[in-house]
C-alpha cells in the first residue's frame, strides 16, 4: 500500500464531529470555495504553509529566519518588521523556512501520509475514544482524495473502527456512493437550496449535491445521515430556504439537520494565507434567529440541532 | 437548552432518536447554595488569615508545668489544655461549629517545632509593635487584593510568614512563648544532630541552592488520611474508660516486648489526657451555644443555637446518634489533629462511606432529608476551607500556595471488593457543586465497578471548572499499595481501603467494623503516619544544569557539588554524572530528614492522631513509634520531571546524535539564556515572554534546535523512552535509601507549587525553557505549548511505564469550556478520563477554563474573588496564588475542539 494522501491536520479528542470522542483527519482539497470558509488552507490539494504573524517575535529582535528562504520571500524592513511575499510562498514546494523559527511561525500545514501512517494513529487512538467514538474524515472535502480515502476506509472496516465523514457531496455519483459504502455516519452540507445562491456562496451549483443525497438514500445506505448548514445572516437564514430544505428532506425521508452558527474563527487563517476575508463584519446570527430557524424545522417534525447541542 | 426545549424532545422521541446519552442537562440548573452557606461565604470572603497566641500560650504553660514527665504524657497534657482553652467562636447561620482557633480563618505558630525565626526576629517584631500604625489609606490598599492573605503589616496588624496577620498586642506573647524553645525546638535540636552527619555542608549547599526546598520538620504531619473510627464507634467517655481498662491491664507489664512493652502504659495515660481535652473542647462549644441561645431573640436562630448546644454536648461524651453528630464529631477530630502540628494535607478520606450508616438511619427514621444533609455538607465545605496552616513563607506560599489540601475521596472498592460508592457520596458532590469552595477538594477513585451515573455526576462537577473532582485510578492505587506495603503484611482487603492523603499522596488504609443502627459496617480510614515527608522537592533539572557546569551554580556563583571534571563526551557519561549527583543529594538530604523526623517523633509525637490511627490503640504505641499499621510511608519527592526529560532529549538529539553543536556550546547558550533577557531582569515569568538582547543572534540556531527537539507528550518514542528509563532508574535508586522507620523510600511525583520557585532558581534548559520560568507542572503534564498532537498522544507518552510503581503520577490538563460543551459534553469528558484510566494512568485533573478569563482575572482580581483554578493537585482561589504559578496556569496548552 503505497498510496499517499495530503492531510493538513489530525486532531484528537474531537468532540463535535460525530458520536462520542473522535479523531478527526483533515483532508486537503475542496471542490467548493465558500466565502466564509473556516479552513481556507484546505482548499488546495497540495503542501503549503501558514505564516502565523502573531507569534512572530520580530519586535524583540528575533531574526532566526533571516536567511531561511532561498527564494527571498522573507524580508525585514527598516523598522525590523517581517514581511512575507505570498506569491513566492504560494508556489513553494520545499519549505526551507519550516523548523528554523523557535516560535513556529512558519508551519507546513499539509503533510503526506500513507494509509499505514493514518491507520497507525487511528489504532493508537482507538483505546481513547470510548464506546461511541471513532474517526471523522473531514477537510476540505475528503472526497477529493477518494482513492486514498477508500483505502483508509477499507482498513478502518478491517479494524472495526467507526467511521464518519463531513462532506459537501460534490463528487461524481459513483465515487460518492463507493466511499459512503464504508461510512457509518455522514454529515453532508447543504449550504443553500437555491442553485444560484449556492453558486454565489460556494462557487458551484447544488444540483450534484442534492442528486447525490437522493441517490444515497435510494441505494439503501445503512448509515446515519445528518444534513448540516453553516447558517449565515443575509445568505441562507431565510424561512423560505429552510422550508425548501424541509421539503427536500421530507421527499427523501431525512429528518436530522445540524445548524452551525456562523463564526469567524477562520479569519486569521485567511490573513495568514494572504487572502482577503469577505465576512469580516457581517454574517453573524443571533441566538434568537437560530432558535427561530430551529423552531421551523421542529414544527415540521425534523430534528434540528444547533451547534454542539447534538444527541450524539 | 432553549425555548424550543420541549418541542425538541418531542420531535426526537417521535423520530426514535436516542436521547438516553444526551443526559447533560444543560437545563439541570444547579440549585443555589443554601442561605446559611451563602451568608457564611459572604463573611469568609472578607476574612483575613489570622494568627493568635491563645493556643500556644496554654500549650506552653502546661508543657512547662509538667517538666520532667514522660514525654508522651506531657505532650498530651499540653495539647489537651491547648484545645480545652480555645475560645469557642460560633457565627450566626452556622450549624456545624468549631474552628482551629478563636478566629474562623485562624492558625497559630508552633514555637516548639520552630522557634529560631521568632527568637531571631524578637527585637524586630517588638519594634513593629511600637511602630505607629500606617495610614488608613495604606491599610485599605492591602485589603482586597490577594484574597485573605496578609502579605504585609498594616494598621495594628503585623504580618507573619507573608500570609498571617497577628494583632500587635499578641506579639509580646509570641516572643515570650518562643523564648524557652531556644535551641530545643524540633528545628534546632535536629539541626544540632544533623551537623554531625557526614557531608552536612553538602546538604546545606543543596538546601541553600533550593535544589531541595523543604525541611520535613516544617510540616511533619499530613499527606495522610484521617481515621474517625474510634470516636464514632465508642464516643469520648467510653474511650476514657477503655484507657483506664488498658492502664489496669498493662501498666508495669512489658509482656514479651522488652523494647516497647513498658511504653504502653504511658501511651494509654496520654490517650486518656488527650481524650479529656477533646471532650472539654466540645463541651466549651456546647456551653457557648447555650449562652448564645439564651440571648438570641430570633426564634429560628435560637433553635439552631439550641441544637448546636445539644449536638456538642452529646459528642463531648457519647458516640454519635445522628448524621449531624457524626459529621460534627469527625470535624472535631480533624481540627484536633491539624492543631497538634503545623501540617497540610491532613485528608478526610472516604467520608461518604464512613458516614453512610448515620445518613441511612436518619433517612429511615425521617429525622433528616437529603436537602438537610446537603446543607450540612455545604457548611462542612466552609469549615474545611477555613483550615489554615501556619508554616514559613517558603512552605505556605512556595510549596502549598496557601492551600492545606484536605482531600475527600469518593468511590473505590469496599471491604468486599464491590463498588464502595454510597448514596451519601452523591450528595457530597452535589454540595460541592452548590457551594463552590477550594476545600475539601474531591477525588474520585475511578474503578471499573463504579456506577456510571456516579461517574457522570462527578464528571459533570469537573466540567464546572472548579478543579474538582480529580480522577485517580483505583486499580493502579491498589496495585501500588500491595507493592509498597505488601512487605508489612498488607492484604487485598486493606489495599481496597487506600485513598488520597494531601493532594495526591496515595495513603494506606484499613477497614474497621462500625456497630451502628443494628448492623456492622466495615468503614475505611487511614492506617499510617504521614505519607508525605522525606527527601522533598528535588529540582531534577537543576541537577542536570549543575552537571553541565561542573557543579558550579552560575546563578549564585557557588560551587554546589564537588567538581566532577569529567569530559561529557557521550550522553551516557552525562546521565551517569547526573545520577551521581542525584544519589549524593538523596543521601545527604535523607540523613538530615531522618534526624528531623526522629527528633519530631521523640519530642513532639502526635497525640490526637495517635489516638485515632489504627493500630496505635491496639498496640499501645503512638504513631511516631510505629503504632500505625503501615510505616513504609516516607518518600522522595521530585519536581520538574518533564522539564528534565525534554532537557535530556534535546541534548541527546542535538549534541550527541545529530552533533549540531557541542555540549560546551549548549552549556554556553543555557548560561546566557539563549541570548534573551532573563526573567530576573524583566520580572516577567511567563514562559512565552522572550525579549532579545544583542546576544540573541549568536544563539538563534541553538535555541531553534532546542525548541524543535523531540518533546514529551507527542507519542514520540525518542523522548518517551527517556522517561521510561528515568522512571526505572528512580524506582531502584530511591529504594536504596532507608527512612527513620528503617523502610525503603519511594517516589512521590507531584510538584504542588514548587515548580515555580524551583524553576526560578534554574537557568535556561536545553528544551528551550528560559531561566527563572516555571518547570512543567506535575510529573506527566506536557511542558506548555509543546504537546502538538493532542490529548491522546499525551496519554500515550504518559503511560510508557507502569504507574503503580510509585505513589502517584500527576497529569494536569486544561480544557477550553467549549471542548466539553453540548448535550454530551459530560459523557465526552468521562470518555477521556476513562481512556487514561484504561491505559493505567494514575491521575488526571482538569482545569475547564478559558485562558482569557484568567488573563482578565490577573488584571482585575477584585472582579474574580471567587474564581478557583486547579493548580497541581489542589484547587485554590486564583487571587491567593503567586504570579509565577498564575502565569504557568495561563500558559498551559488549552484543549478545545
Amino acid at each position: 500500500m503505497s498510496k499517499k494522501g495530503f492531510i493538513f491536520d489530525i486532531q484528537s479528542f474531537s468532540v463535535h464531529d460525530g458520536p462520542g470522542c473522535r479523531t478527526s483527519v483533515f483532508f486537503t482539497g475542496c471542490p467548493l470555495q465558500c466565502k466564509w470558509c473556516a479552513n481556507p488552507e484546505s482548499w488546495e490539494n497540495r503542501k503549503h504553509f501558514l505564516f502565523a504573524e502573531k507569534s512572530c517575535k520580530w519586535e524583540s529582535g528575533c531574526r532566526a529566519c533571516r536567511d531561511a528562504c532561498p527564494n527571498g520571500s522573507i524580508k525585514f524592513d527598516e523598522n525590523g518588521r517581517i514581511s512575507i511575499a505570498y506569491d513566492i510562498c504560494n508556489r513553494c514546494e520545499t519549505f526551507e523556512c519550516v523548523g528554523v523559527c523557535p516560535n513556529n511561525v512558519f508551519k507546513q500545514c499539509v503533510k503526506e501520509y500513507t494509509v499505514e501512517d493514518i491507520i497507525k494513529i487511528l489504532r493508537r487512538d482507538f483505546s481513547n475514544w470510548g464506546p461511541d467514538g471513532g474517526v471523522t474524515f473531514t477537510g476540505g472535502d475528503p472526497l477529493i482524495q477518494h482513492e486514498f480515502l477508500t483505502e483508509v476506509l477499507k482498513q478502518c472496516r478491517h479494524w472495526q473502527i467507526h467511521t464518519a465523514i463531513e462532506t459537501s457531496a460534490y463528487a461524481k455519483q459513483e465515487v460518492f456512493l463507493e466511499v459512503l459504502k464504508y461510512i457509518n455516519f455522514a454529515f453532508i452540507d447543504v449550504k443553500h437550496m437555491d442553485r444560484e445562491k449556492h453558486y454565489e456562496g460556494t462557487g458551484v451549483y447544488n444540483d450534484l449535491i442534492l442528486s447525490n443525497i437522493e441517490a444515497l438514500v435510494k441505494s439503501g445506505w445503512k448509515g446515519r445521515l445528518i444534513l448540516r448548514q453553516p447558517t449565515i445572516a443575509g445568505y441562507n437564514d431565510s424561512d423560505e430556504n429552510a422550508l425548501q430544505l424541509i421539503d427536500f428532506m421530507n421527499r427523501n425521508g431525512l429528518y436530522e439537520i445540524n445548524l452551525l452558527k456562523f463564526h469567524r474563527l477562520g479569519e486569521t487563517k485567511w490573513n495568514q494565507l494572504g487572502k482577503e476575508y469577505e465576512y469580516h463584519d457581517h454574517g453573524d446570527m443571533t441566538k434568537e434567529k437560530m432558535e427561530h430557524l430551529q423552531e421551523i424545522y421542529l414544527d415540521h417534525n425534523i430534528a434540528c440541532y444547533i451547534g454542539d447541542n447534538t444527541p450524539f | 437548552m432553549n425555548s424550543n426545549g420541549s418541542k425538541f424532545e418531542d420531535v426526537l422521541k417521535s423520530r426514535g432518536i436516542d436521547m438516553a446519552n444526551a443526559v447533560d442537562a444543560e437545563d439541570y440548573k444547579i440549585p443555589e447554595a443554601k442561605q446559611s452557606s451563602r451568608n457564611l461565604m459572604d463573611i469568609y470572603y472578607t476574612l483575613k488569615v489570622s494568627a493568635d497566641m491563645e493556643a500556644p500560650y496554654w500549650y506552653n504553660r502546661i508543657w512547662w508545668e509538667n517538666d520532667g514527665d514522660v514525654t508522651v504524657v506531657r505532650r498530651a497534657k499540653a495539647m489537651a489544655s491547648c484545645l480545652a482553652h480555645i475560645t469557642p467562636t460560633i457565627l450566626p447561620d452556622e450549624k456545624l461549629v468549631m474552628n482551629k482557633t478563636k478566629n474562623v480563618r485562624g492558625a497559630f505558630p508552633f514555637p516548639w517545632v520552630c522557634a529560631s525565626f521568632f527568637n531571631a526576629q524578637a527585637e524586630a517584631l517588638m519594634n513593629e509593635v511600637d511602630a505607629p500604625a500606617e495610614s488608613e489609606a495604606d491599610s485599605v490598599s492591602v485589603v482586597g487584593s490577594g484574597g485573605g492573605n496578609v502579605t504585609e503589616s498594616y494598621g495594628n496588624i503585623v504580618c507573619l510568614a507573608k500570609k498571617f496577620g497577628m494583632r500587635k498586642e499578641e506579639i509580646p506573647v509570641l516572643v515570650k512563648t518562643s523564648k524557652p524553645w531556644d535551641e530545643i525546638s524540633v528545628e534546632e535540636l535536629s539541626e544540632k544532630y544533623s551537623k554531625m552527619t557526614p557531608n552536612y555542608e553538602q546538604e546545606q549547599r543543596i538546601m541553600d541552592a533550593v535544589i531541595c526546598m523543604f525541611d520535613s520538620f516544617a510540616i511533619p504531619q499530613g499527606r495522610e488520611v484521617m481515621n474517625y473510627y474510634m470516636p464514632l464507634e465508642y464516643g469520648f467517655d467510653r474511650i476514657i474508660e477503655l484507657c483506664d481498662e488498658k492502664i489496669a491491664e498493662v501498666m508495669g507489664e512489658a509482656g514479651d516486648d522488652g523494647e516497647f512493652g513498658m511504653y504502653r502504659g504511658y501511651y494509654y495515660a496520654a490517650m486518656k489526657e488527650i481524650t479529656k481535652g477533646l471532650s472539654a473542647w466540645c463541651e466549651n462549644y456546647s456551653k457557648q451555644a447555650k449562652y448564645l441561645a439564651s440571648i438570641e431573640e430570633g426564634a429560628e436562630q435560637k433553635a439552631i443555637y439550641g441544637k448546636i448546644a445539644e449536638v456538642m454536648g452529646n459528642i463531648a461524651h457519647k458516640k454519635p446518634a445522628t448524621f449531624w453528630e457524626a459529621l460534627q464529631l469527625t470535624l472535631c477530630c480533624h481540627l484536633g489533629v491539624v492543631n497538634e502540628d503545623p501540617q497540610s494535607g491532613q485528608s478526610i478520606g472516604r467520608l461518604g462511606q464512613v458516614l453512610q450508616p448515620f445518613y441511612e438511619k436518619d433517612i429511615e427514621d425521617g429525622i433528616m432529608d437529603d436537602e438537610g444533609v446537603i446543607e450540612l455538607l455545604e457548611l462542612y465545605r466552609i469549615k474545611i476551607t477555613c483550615i489554615e496552616c501556619f508554616a514559613s513563607a517558603g512552605v505556605s506560599g512556595g510549596v502549598l500556595s496557601g492551600n492545606t489540601f484536605n482531600n475527600l475521596s469518593l468511590g473505590g472498592q469496599n471491604y468486599e471488593g464491590l463498588t464502595a460508592v454510597t448514596p451519601l457520596e452523591y450528595l457530597i458532590i452535589e454540595a460541592g457543586m452548590r457551594n463552590k469552595t477550594p476545600q475539601p477538594t474531591l477525588s474520585v477513585l475511578y474503578d471499573e465497578k463504579t456506577p456510571e451515573d456516579f461517574l457522570m455526576k462527578a464528571a459533570f462537577c469537573t466540567k464546572l471548572g472548579l478543579g474538582y473532582p480529580a480522577w485517580m485510578n483505583n486499580q493502579t492505587g491498589m496495585n501500588y499499595m500491595l507493592r509498597n506495603y505488601g512487605p508489612e503484611g498488607m492484604n487485598l482487603e486493606d489495599s481496597r481501603a487506600w485513598c488520597l492523603g494531601g493532594c495526591l499522596e496515595s495513603a494506606p488504609g484499613c477497614f474497621l467494623p462500625l456497630h451502628y443502627n443494628g448492623k456492622v459496617t466495615m468503614i475505611p480510614g487511614g492506617a499510617s503516619p504521614t505519607c508525605g515527608t522525606g527527601v522533598h522537592f528535588i529540582a531534577m533539572p537543576k541537577i542536570l544544569e549543575l552537571v553541565l557546569t561542573n557543579g558550579l551554580d552560575k546563578r549564585t556563583g557557588k560551587q554546589i557539588y564537588p567538581a566532577h571534571n569529567r569530559k561529557l563526551d557521550s550522553y551516557e557519561t552525562m546521565v551517569d554524572q547526573w545520577k551521581k549527583y542525584m544519589e549524593l543529594t538523596t543521601d545527604v538530604v535523607n540523613k538530615v530528614n531522618n534526624i528531623q523526623m526522629d527528633i519530631w517523633r521523640r519530642h513532639n509525637m502526635p497525640v490526637v492522631n495517635s489516638l485515632l490511627k489504627p493500630d496505635c490503640f491496639t498496640k499501645g504505641r503512638d504513631l511516631g513509634m510505629m503504632g500505625g499499621r503501615y510505616n513504609a510511608t516516607i518518600n522522595f519527592e521530585s519536581c520538574g520531571t518533564i522539564t528534565l526529560i525534554n532537557d535530556l532529549a534535546s541534548i541527546k538529539k542535538n549534541v550527541y546524535d545529530d552533533r549540531k553543536f557541542t555540549i560546551e556550546e549548549m552549556t554556553d547558550a543555557m548560561i546566557h539564556n539563549f541570548g534573551f533577557k532573563t526573567a530576573y531582569e524583566t520580572g516577567i515569568f511567563s514562559p512565552d515572554s522572550k525579549i532579545s538582547t544583542e546576544n540573541s543572534p549568536k544563539y538563534e540556531t541553538i535555541f531553534t534546535a532546542c525548541v524543535n527537539a523531540p518533546k514529551y507528550g507527542n507519542a514520540d518514542k525518542y523522548v518517551d523512552s527517556i522517561l521510561k528509563d528515568y522512571e526505572n532508574y528512580m524506582y531502584g535508586m530511591v529504594r536504596g535509601f532507608r527512612s527513620y522507620y528503617g523502610k525503603p523510600l519511594y517516589m512521590c511525583q507531584i510538584s504542588v507549587s514548587t515548580h515555580g520557585p524551583q524553576g526560578f532558581i534554574t537557568l535556561a534548559t536545553a528544551d528551550g525553557r528560559l531561566a527563572g520560568t516555571t518547570y512543567s507542572d506535575g510529573s506527566l503534564s506536557a511542558a506548555p505549548g509543546t504537546d502538538k498532537n493532542g490529548i491522546y498522544a499525551i496519554f500515550e507518552s504518559a503511560t510508557v511505564y507502569d504507574h503503580s510503581m510509585e505513589q502517584n503520577s500527576q497529569m494536569n490538563l486544561k480544557l477550553h469550556p467549549t471542548a466539553v460543551k453540548g448535550l454530551n459534553g459530560t459523557r465526552k469528558l468521562l470518555d477521556i478520563v476513562r481512556a487514561y484510566m484504561r491505559k493505567g494512568g494514575f491521575h488526571v485533573q482538569f482545569n475547564v477554563v478559558d485562558s482569557n478569563t484568567l488573563r482578565d482575572a490577573q488584571k482585575t482580581p477584585d472582579k474574580y474573588r471567587d474564581l478557583m483554578v486547579r493548580v497541581a493537585g489542589f484547587t485554590q482561589y486564583w487571587c491567593e496564588i503567586g504570579k509565577p504559578i498564575q502565569d504557568e496556569v495561563i500558559y498551559r496548552t488549552e484543549y478545545e475542539d
